[in-house]
């Protein structure tokens, strides 16, 4: 089952919480998808309760203090729920993995195993359209293509009041990452900047489920959509 | 609520909600100073309570709140501040002398007695530019009552200069010298 790796700051509940909503969204569109993160998330405030499973998507913890290990992890709760037989093929699912950015840098630096580059292969990166934000971004894609080279970047940009500012924003950071890195960015949609984002946030509740009619709901569907493709187009590949 | 006759400071509950903004315009209690323009105002879908100025001319949204309210707050200080936002450009015009920066980000002020972590969290990463949480307590000295205010969440940091910074980080918590970025590849998102 497509494994994505989503890199979230350790206080990052916005990014935390659109991968949340996402995997919520997948698990709307039919097919199965589940938050995987370090043990240590326990303790802190990115994730909603363990009690809140909308759609049956859970946030699974597993013990782990690197990338290495956190593949690891991820993979056998992979393999786990396609012999459980309880997805069909054809529906298909999605496991997103927060990496912590700090075991990233780590890797790079040469101050852990080599190991764990594999949760690299296909990655996620929210962005606003904010040039800061854009910077963030081509560094992390910058530091993933060194790691792990090949490797499927993909973007959505949050935040965008207009589609335009968007796919600007979008066009922006992959001409520069192209130019420098030689890499090719993925573009996977954008969400709207919407009240109901940040009020579902607040209450750890999904938008979809909330307010499923609203442009932060419709825009993170869409974005699932793209995301769900890819994922069954590369178990079928 | 009768006087103590020792004149002790004591925390008290919720003062009333006018008594409260009296208390806090006399005791002069934000930091960085505001000047208050305007008190209970109408915004987004209730009421602000004070719309005020900062010293560099941006615009702040004060809400108060009881014990307990402070994520329904936090939702509603953002929709105000997404009903101001395109509002100031019209605000200057109807008052020119009102000294507002119509480019300078509009804040909401929370005050509640206590904010959750989940609360704080989500302040914490949508930056002191967006909101800014302080705890407000409220204090009866003999018949008099004042408000006793301390910020939360992170002062403001300085700008970045136009070269790479080094030290400053990303909401990743990763720095640029973290990434491997040069002067060059930063000047590209400039």
């Amino acid at each position: 089952m497509p494994i994505v790796g989503v890199p979230i700051g350790e206080r990052d509940v916005v990014r935390a919480a659109f991968t949340w909503n996402l995997a919520v969204e997948v698990a709307r569109l039919g097919a199965w998808a589940a938050v995987v993160a370090p043990l240590a998330d326990r303790a802190s405030a990115l994730w909603p309760e363990e009690s809140i499973r909308p759609m049956g998507v859970n946030v699974l913890l597993v013990p782990a203090t690197n990338l290495e290990e956190l593949d690891r992890g991820a993979r056998e709760i992979a393999r786990q729920q396609h012999a459980s037989a309880r997805i069909s093929v054809d529906a298909g699912g999605v496991v997103f993995v927060r990496i912590p950015p700090l075991w990233l840098r780590e890797l790079g630096a040469g101050q852990a195993s080599a190991g764990g580059t594999e949760l690299l292969r296909w990655t996620l990166l929210f962005t606003s359209s904010e040039g800061r934000d854009l910077l963030e971004s081509y560094g992390i894609a910058k530091l993933v293509t060194r790691l792990s080279p090949g490797a499927r970047i993909g973007i959505t940009v949050h935040g965008a009041r207009r589609t335009g500012e968007a796919q600007a924003a979008f066009l922006r950071l992959a001409k520069v990452t192209r130019r420098r890195l030689s890499a090719h960015l993925t573009s996977y949609g954008l969400l709207v900047d919407d009240l109901h984002v940040y009020r579902a946030i607040v209450a750890q509740r999904p938008i979809g489920l909330v307010h499923p009619q609203s442009p932060a709901a419709r825009s993170m569907r869409d974005v699932a959509e793209l995301v769900l493709a890819d994922a069954r187009a590369a178990a079928h590949g | 609520m009768a006087d103590d006759p020792a004149g002790r400071l004591r925390y008290v509950d919720a003062l009333p909600r006018q008594e409260l903004r009296d208390a806090l315009r006399r005791a002069k209690a934000f930091d960085p100073p505001l000047r208050i323009l305007a008190e209970d105002v109408l915004g987004a879908d209730s009421r602000i309570d004070f719309v005020a100025v900062d010293p560099s001319g941006c615009v702040v949204l004060v809400v108060i709140g009881d014990e307990g309210e402070d994520s329904q707050l936090l939702t509603r200080a953002l929709a105000h501040r997404a009903w101001v936002r395109p509002r100031l450009r019209d605000w200057l015009q109807l008052g020119p002398d009102l000294e507002i920066s119509a480019s300078a980000p509009v804040v909401a002020a929370i005050l509640c007695p206590s904010f959750s972590p989940a609360t704080r969290a989500a302040a914490d990463d949508l930056g002191p530019e967006v909101v800014q949480l302080s705890s407000c307590r409220s204090v009866r000295n003999g018949a008099a009552a004042t408000v006793l205010l301390e910020r939360l969440s992170p002062r403001p940091a300085p700008a970045p200069p136009a070269a790479a910074d080094h030290t400053s980080r990303f909401r990743s918590g990763l720095s640029e010298a973290d990434l491997g970025l040069t002067s060059e590849e930063a000047r590209e998102f400039e």
